[in-house]
């Protein structure tokens, strides 16, 4: 029996959280649909190839009436108001998608990292300052709050993205402060810096990487409510133009169509039940896969 | 050891065996365990951390918690009415009388014991009712002429405030009774306690409550889970004094679970050393002082600081349970290992009269 | 009282001053982003003025610099003067006040089922973890929490409206608006289930709920799985409390220590969550309001932002922050009282 573990705590940490997501059916699932939504995004020109000399981004059009048509050999999942093609919209609405989540969680991190490290390492003033900003922006219903910063940018999905970074970074922020709290109260850090190390070396080298998996938990489950809130925008008619391949723009373009038609009142369902199903799938995948991610490293959870 | 009682037992565990079903995989807490407790004794169980002296206590009373699971074994145990049980066959119904009637515990952090919203007399009120409700009734059918006065005179007809009411009495007569407990817990002005809450009162004061709670329905076993560890040394000395006079008084069986040689050498009359899950060594208190058989045993008394002579521990480390050592749990820190020691599991046996070792070194091989 | 709980509320009552003034400093920070021209609407009342532009300018000092422009600001907001709404040609102040009572109205009845249902879904998946109840209730929560909203809504309707003709979007039908134009029912609180017991109107009180079970099942199913969640878990980290075990000790049935002891415990942090909760109520407002043509502040809110109309855009947002501070004072004080541990100090 080994008394003494050769192996890296943290290859250690990452195995049996590797062991755990594989053994619950609700984290593979989730882990299923993000390979899924992943595998169209990187093959999106392959599987829906852009009609040359336009962005991409748009979606072709079978002509510009209004009534939208149902799927045929053609367009696979039909047509949306104004004839847009579905199937293309669908796939490279995963693109989009992707695009907004993972800049957003991305930038918003960072900032979050960068406030928050500052804040819980010096504590005194600064730390005070800095969480009653953070207060201040968490004292709005993050989609009003956008809503706000996108009529100050105008109507795009780059201002969409932005207004969400703005949103997003005071939750990153209060947690990476939390943990390096925690982490600045343990006896290692005093030691490196008895040892002469500047500030910013312990913060990077050893404060933050033990605060790497809670963040990795909140950037998976913020994935999908990011992608959701942006997604509201555009339905709002606040971000993707018409004609952009954005799964909130195209429902958007199915409010019309909800009732049916005379006799059928679900002639339309395809406007709406698509588009809606691959939004719902993409954010319960990274749900999924967040709880799971949250349950694995929680010490409470660690039984069976 | 028969599957019967002795007379002079009040409760035998006999082979238990708990495992823990976790993620990181099954821990054996505790392994074939052996102990008895004589009537009207104190038996002390010692050890270290993990050694599953808890585990055995909680099982006890049918509380393991998840994800343990009783493996095997029985807890034989005397009820009140002579009948003898096997604990871990009984269903939940029976249990319910048990616990906290005939079998009480007490606990290591008293504060987390008490339950932070409700006062101390609303729990210990809780005990009484759960447990001696008849006579709680009786005394508050007699309050009743007295407090059928005002608006409750009317109010006590309706059906939904009949039970208000009912409750109201039942709380008066169940003060009387919980202030004479908490008189006997020596705590002073006990009419102020009653309304605290348990945040408000000291450790050492919560203790006595969590003691009072127990001690509420004349249990004849008491189980104590190191109640002294995390108080001062001084309120320790209080409430093990406490302790032994509530045994006398009650006429109680105590199990007293703690690492602390030193309390043991007061308290117990007889002792149980664990390790790892199993049981090594049972004898009298001063026979176990005087004359350790177990090698355990013996560093566990070295290694007790004295003022002159130099720190001795134990070498190696507790055990991993998930993947236990080979035979006997203790030989890669016995300095008397010999080869059959990583075979087999040596058995508790007795080598003289009430001197019980499990070690190859004294037979059973 | 004890002292410790006073100066709790003291500190608490303190603290939200600073934080309400940093909620108009944001909110003035993003008016900044505009141009002074553009700023000008936010300062007047009558649309008038709107032609004698370069007199608002300088009037209210918006080619100042901005700490000047500040307080200027701050001053007209304390007047009650949000500015002039463009897209819907009235005063912010006014829109808001005219259409709060739809969104009160809806939040009057999905806040208390949200909260009432999270409880009971989070309790019994908590009791019964790992069995197939557990199973289905979380399952039923993580889908809520990645159902688009505007999505939900729009699946609701077409089934419910387009498929089975029921449940048809707005406040009122047709009639029943009428009836309220035409003077016969009067109107007390703008809360129609509420104004039509007060008018004894059992038709109009019917109608009305009709049009709520939607948007209000929308809300509900939304946020229910944010309580449930932290219901759950709460629940699961009292029963592991050592209270609990000396609870069994003492010979409590399971129901009693489950119900008298773990629940009481494990609701504290869901009072603390339902702060939180009012923000998600707020944001589904917006999005559930503008789906359902249920005509409340945040129905007004969306309509505003597609049209760019900066001063309800802005007023519509400081109103859900001043909003999101009382509520989560509100709910420090409620938990403040209900645990001991800080009512007695």
């Amino acid at each position: 029996m080994r008394l003494i573990d050769s192996e890296s705590p943290r290859i250690k940490e990452l195995k049996f959280i590797w062991k755990r997501l594989r053994s619950s059916p609700l984290s593979l699932a989730g882990l299923a649909i993000i390979i899924f939504f992943t595998l169209i995004a990187i093959f999106a020109p392959v599987l829906a190839p852009p009609r040359g000399g336009r962005d991409p981004y748009m979606m072709p059009r079978f002509g510009f009436s209004p009534t939208p048509r149902p799927p045929s050999p053609e367009a696979i999942f039909g047509t949306t108001e104004g004839q847009y093609d579905l199937y293309y919209g669908i796939i490279w609405g995963t693109r989009t998608a992707y695009r907004i989540g993972l800049l957003v969680v991305l930038a918003s991190a960072l900032v979050g990292i960068v406030i928050g490290s500052i804040a819980g390492y010096y504590k005194g003033v600064i730390d005070e300052v800095l969480m009653r900003i953070t207060d201040i922006f968490l004292a709005f219903p993050s989609l009003i709050l956008a809503m706000a910063f996108v009529v100050a940018f105008g109507r795009s999905l780059d201002s969409v993205t932005l207004a969400l970074i703005i949103v997003s970074w005071p939750s990153y922020a209060r947690l990476i402060r939390g943990e390096v709290l925690k982490v600045t109260a343990e006896d290692f850090v005093e030691a490196a810096k008895a040892v002469g190390c500047s500030d910013f070396r312990v913060i990077v080298k050893h404060v933050l990487p033990n605060t790497i998996f809670p963040l990795l938990v909140m950037a998976s489950l913020d994935i999908g409510s990011i992608v959701l809130t942006a997604a509201a925008l555009s339905f709002l008619g606040l971000g993707a133009p018409t004609g952009y391949s954005d799964w909130g723009q195209i429902i958007s373009l199915s409010r019309n169509w909800i009732t049916g038609a005379p006799g059928n009142p679900f002639a339309y369902w395809h406007t709406y039940i698509i588009p809606g199903v691959f939004l719902f799938l993409f954010v319960m995948g990274w749900n999924l896969l967040g709880d799971a991610l949250r349950d694995a490293l929680d010490p409470m959870m660690r039984r069976r | 050891m028969n599957s019967m009682l002795d007379n002079a037992e009040k409760l035998r565990v006999k082979d238990l065996i708990v495992r823990f079903y976790t993620y990181e995989g099954i821990v054996k807490a505790v392994e074939k365990a052996n102990l008895n407790l004589i009537k009207g004794e104190t038996l002390g169980i010692v050890g270290e951390t993990g050694s599953g002296k808890s585990v055995t206590a909680l099982t006890i009373m049918a509380l393991t918690p998840p994800p343990g699971k009783v493996e095997g074994g029985s807890i034989l145990f005397q009820r009140a009415t002579g009948e003898v049980v096997d604990i871990l066959k009984l269903n939940e119904a029976v249990l319910l009388k048990i616990r906290g009637k005939e079998i009480s515990m007490i606990f290591q952090e008293p504060n987390a014991a008490l339950d932070p919203l409700y006062t101390v007399g609303d729990q210990i009120a809780e005990a009484l009712l759960t447990h001696r409700r008849a006579e709680m009734l009786e005394a508050a059918r007699e309050l009743e002429a007295v407090e059928s006065r005002g608006l409750w005179k009317i109010l006590k007809n309706i059906p939904y405030f009949r039970e208000r009411f009912k409750e109201k009495l039942l709380k008066k007569a169940a003060q009387k009774e919980i202030i004479e407990l908490l008189r006997l817990m020596e705590i002073p002005d006990p009419e102020r306690i009653i309304n605290a809450y348990p945040h408000e009162l000291s450790g050492g004061m919560q203790q006595r409550i969590v003691i009072a709670i127990a001690l509420a329905c004349s249990p004849a076993v008491l189980l104590a889970d190191e109640p002294t560890t995390n108080l001062d040394v001084t309120v320790q000395a209080q409430i093990l004094d406490l302790i032994r006079r509530l045994k006398e008084r009650f006429k109680t069986s105590v199990i007293y679970i703690t690492h602390d040689m030193g309390v043991i050498a007061e308290l117990s009359d007889r002792v149980a050393v664990m390790y790892a899950g199993n049981v090594v060594e049972v004898a009298p208190t001063r026979e176990i002082f005087k004359n350790p058989l177990h090698p355990y045993t013996k560093a566990l008394l070295d290694s007790i600081p004295r003022p002159g002579s130099p720190f001795k521990s134990i070498p190696g480390i507790v055990p991993n349970l998930v993947n236990p050592p080979s035979g006997c749990r203790f030989h890669p820190r016995c300095s008397y290992v010999m080869d059959r020691c990583i075979e087999g599991t040596p058995p508790l046996i007795e080598v003289s009269k009430g001197h019980y070792v499990a070690c190859f070194l004294h037979g059973g091989a | 009282m004890g002292s410790n709980l006073r100066t709790y509320i003291a500190r608490r009552l303190l603290l939200v001053i600073p934080t309400l003034i940093g909620v108009t400093l944001l909110i003035f920070a993003v008016t900044q982003l505009f141009d002074p021209v553009q700023r000008a609407s936010l300062y007047i009342r009558d649309p008038k003025n709107l032609r004698a532009i370069d007199e608002v300018i300088r009037k209210y000092g918006l080619d100042q610099p901005f700490y000047i422009q500040y307080f200027s600001w701050l001053s007209q907001l304390l007047e009650g003067n949000l500015g002039w709404s463009q897209s819907l040609h009235m005063r912010v102040i006014d829109a808001l006040v005219t259409r709060a009572p739809a969104t009160i109205e809806l939040a009057m009845y999905a806040a208390p089922l949200t909260i009432i249902l999270g409880i009971r879904l989070g309790k019994l998946s908590a009791v019964k973890k790992d069995t197939w109840v557990d199973h289905f209730t979380r399952a039923f929560a993580i889908i809520g929490w990645s159902l688009p909203a505007f999505w939900l809504g729009i699946v609701l309707l077409a089934f419910f409206y387009g498929g089975l003709g029921i449940f048809s979007p707005g406040r009122l039908s047709p009639w029943a608006e009428a009836l309220i134009r035409s003077g016969e029912f009067k109107v007390y609180t703008g809360l129609y289930t509420i104004d039509s017991i007060l008018n004894l109107n059992a038709a109009v009180f019917l109608d009305a709920l009709s049009h709520l079970v939607l948007p209000v099942t929308t809300l509900t199913i939304i946020d229910v799985a944010l309580i449930m969640r932290i219901m759950r878990s709460s629940m699961l980290e009292q029963l592991g409390k050592t209270y609990i075990i000396a609870a069994r000790a003492r010979g409590l049935d399971e129901k009693t220590v489950v119900d008298k002891h773990a629940t009481k415990n494990a609701l504290i942090p869901v009072i603390t969550i339902s702060g939180l909760l009012t923000a998600g109520m707020l944001s589904g407002m917006v999005i559930t309001e503008t789906i359902f043509e249920f005509k409340g502040v945040g129905y007004f809110a969306a309509h505003a932002a597609t049209q760019l109309d900066i001063p309800a855009v802005l007023g519509f947002a400081l109103l859900t922050g001043i909003i999101f501070v009382i509520a989560n004072l509100i709910v420090d004080l409620l938990y403040a009282y209900v645990d001991p541990r800080i009512r007695l100090g």
